[in-house]
């Protein structure tokens, strides 16, 4: 065999050549375009990349529970449940009569409205129920049907009903709270909402090797404890439904508090609402606290508060008699008693409430200007509403709304000045909340100290440390602790003259303390004046055993009653809630 | 004599009779440069290896992790369906209009005898 030639050899090695030159190029191109992708533009794939796979999730918090006390233990009122939302996609469904059928059976409701819901062209997510059960869902669930499905959100949910449902206000479907507590520490029951940021597989499920994922966790809300004794509260709402029919009234608003605390005991108002149902309340009227939210020209129940005043200033002594000539003119006008009760004669500060005298009342106010009404007369008035019993503003309390009361000052404005503080001396033009008269009547019956009213007993928060609200003594001089020596009684007297007089309901054990104050209260008119024939009555009143131990106001929106709002319409309703009180034990009796 | 040579001749000592032995290798084996490159490829593919299996198992435990959160939240969950199951079970108006409330006597005027 000849051997190849020189000139081949190199003609192979130069091929050879030519081809590593070319595969070097190739190779080159593979390299440069990587060193361009993975380090030139490095930045720009990586934020594509992290765009596409770092999801940001919120991670909501869990909404406190209320709760409140029931004898000795605290049980709650209301809680969160996951509920399910249930919802067809309807291209998925194969046999609509079979599948409605069966969520019927599930679910209730109609089999005929579902199978026309699951016809429901062009969508493909058409929701059949709202909240439906854990039970409900796990049952769908088994049906395996591709074309259902639920998701569950979490709901707020009231055990106990309608109970204090005015007091506890709900929660919309945004997860705020609307009306009473719910809104008032919406902030506090809500928490913090965690976060989670995270690189996640195509199922959403976070990556644990990304260095990039955040997650912070969620601060849950606080649960808070009421004042509120849920089986008083539970009694009271039976007595204003019951009383609510029989006075025909319009509207029935109670408040039982604590005078030693300002702690409130229970509050309720008929006509009320079921919370877990506030979406089919037609009118919101119905939502609110009207013992916090309605103020009214309270009636003579404000005589308490005058008395009080005046004997604070030692312009009246508890035995005090004076000339009543049954009628007064201030400013042109008569003020007169609701009764001609006897005519012009002496009368005591104890006659003056036991016939609720507007002349006796008026007379008070006199003797705080040296004898007249005049600028003396109404600045002490007006120091004793605003100052002493706190009237000049909102009381504060944890609910959503509150009316402030209105109290006219005392500098002249041309408009009869005289005739208003007179009329605020027996509870007209002046308007408060059952709520705001609960708190200044506790004052000047405990001794002389303002607790601000409040609802809240203490907060639980997330990590467990239990914070005790406290009473607030905003003021602790309203009236000196003899004025409420002397003024208790003088309701009691009003109460005992009050059976007396032919009202058999008012007959209390002998080893109880039951004092109180009627009010019949005239309703003003839009532009001007009042309404000949509407009436408010309202009640103010105490039960203890050595001392009050329960304030108790009433207010009665327009009953329908034969005779006086005040007797008629309020005081057989503290009279039940007085017996209620006592024959539950709730009250001390006399040592 | 060179070391080389040296060795060569050292080897030669081995080397059977009559095989007719032309020359002895002086230089040991060694990887050429496209061996070499070859080599070091598949050595950083295991290393990558390596890292995506660390890697996929970190993952893993990412997983785990997902699924103890889902069944703690289920637990959670039917926590509270049972918590508010009992305090419907326990509300004042299920409690009065249970058998056993309706079979009690109503409360009445309390009256105390006193000396």
């Amino acid at each position: 065999m000849a051997l190849p030639n020189k000139n081949d050899i190199l003609d192979s090695i130069k091929r050879i050549r030519i081809w590593y030159a070319g595969l070097f190029i190739i190779l080159a191109i593979f390299a440069l375009q990587l060193f361009n992708v993975q380090v030139l533009q490095y930045n720009h794939y990586k934020n594509e990349a992290l765009s596409d796979q770092l999801k940001q999730y919120q991670i909501p918090a869990t909404r406190g529970i209320i709760e409140a006390h029931e004898g000795s233990s605290i049980v709650p009122l209301v809680l969160n449940q996951k509920l399910y939302t249930l919802f067809a996609d309807p291209p998925l469904i194969k046999n609509v009569e079979k599948a409605s059928a069966q969520v019927a059976n599930i679910i209730g409701g109609s089999a005929s409205n579902y199978a026309n819901l699951m016809k429901t062209k062009n969508t493909q997510y058409v929701v059949l129920a709202n909240k439906i059960n854990p039970d409900q869902n796990t049952k769908i669930l088994a049906l395996k049907d591709a074309g259902l499905g639920t998701q569950g959100l979490d709901y707020r949910v009231y055990p106990d009903g309608s109970l204090a449902s005015q007091v506890l206000g709900f929660v919309n479907e945004s997860g705020q709270g609307n009306y009473g507590i719910e809104q008032a520490l919406n902030s506090e029951l809500s928490g913090k909402a965690g976060q989670l940021k995270a690189i996640t597989d195509a199922n959403g499920v976070p990556l644990a090797a990304s260095k990039n994922n955040v997650e912070k966790a969620p601060v849950n809300g606080s649960n808070v404890v009421l004042t509120l004794n849920l089986s008083m509260q539970e009694q009271l709402e039976q007595i204003l439904k019951n009383d609510y029919k029989s006075t025909q009234s319009q509207g029935l608003s109670a408040v039982i508090m604590d005078p030693n605390s300002g702690a409130v005991d229970a509050m309720a108002n008929f006509p009320t609402y079921n919370p877990n149902n506030y979406q089919s309340v037609n009118n919101p009227a119905l939502f609110e606290n009207a013992a916090v939210t309605n103020a009214i020209e309270p009636g003579s129940t404000m005589k308490i508060l005058t008395t009080a005043a005046a004997l604070d200033q030692g312009v009246i002594q508890p035995d005090t008699s004076f000339y009543d000539p049954a009628h007064w003119v201030v400013d042109g006008f008569n003020i007169t008693d609701i009764e001609q009760d006897g005519g012009a004669r002496e009368q005591n500060i104890a006659s003056v409430l036991n016939l609720s005298l507007n002349t006796g009342a008026t007379w008070m106010l006199m003797q705080m200007g040296g004898g007249q009404i005049n600028f003396k007369a109404r600045s002490a008035l007006y120091n004793y509403l605003t100052n002493h019993y706190m009237l000049g503003k909102p009381t504060g309390i944890e609910q959503g709304y509150e009316a402030v009361p209105t109290v006219t000052p005392p500098q002249d404005n041309g408009s009869g000045i005289d005739l208003t503080y007179a009329n605020m001396s027996f509870g007209q033009a002046i308007q408060l909340t059952a709520l705001q008269m609960a708190a200044a009547d506790s004052a000047v019956l405990n001794g002389g100290t303002y607790y601000k009213p409040h609802l809240v007993d203490q907060y639980i928060k997330s990590n467990g440390q239990v914070v005790v609200n406290k009473p607030v003594a905003e003021s602790t001089n309203v009236v000196s602790p003899k004025v409420s020596q002397e003024l208790q009684p003088l309701m009691e007297y009003v109460v005992q003259q009050h059976l007396l007089a032919g009202f058999p309901y008012l007959n209390f054990p002998a080893n109880y303390i039951v004092g109180g104050k009627t009010g019949t209260a005239q309703i003003a008119q839009p532009g001007g004046g009042y309404y000949a024939n509407k009436y408010n009555g309202t009640y103010v009143g105490f039960v203890g055993g050595d001392k009050p131990q329960y304030v108790i106001v009433v207010y009665n929106i327009q009953p329908n009653v034969p005779g006086y709002a005040g007797t008629y319409g309020g005081q057989p309703v503290f009279s039940d809630i007085a017996h209620m009180l006592i024959n539950n034990s709730f009250v001390t009796p006399k040592s | 004599m060179t070391y080389s040579s040296s060795l060569a001749m050292n080897r030669s000592r081995f080397v059977a009779r009559s095989q007719n032995s032309v020359s002895f290798r002086t230089k040991e084996r060694t990887l050429g440069p496209i061996s070499n490159t070859i080599t070091l490829i598949i050595l950083a593919c295991l290393l990558g290896l390596l890292y995506l299996t660390q890697v996929t198992k970190t993952n893993a435990f990412g997983y785990q992790i997902n699924n103890l959160q889902q069944t703690q939240a289920a637990l959670v969950s039917e926590h509270n369906n049972l918590e508010v199951d009992s305090a419907r079970a326990q509300s004042l108006n299920n409690v009065q209009n249970s058998p056993v409330a309706k079979a009690m006597t109503p409360v009445t005027a309390t009256a105390v005898a006193t000396n």
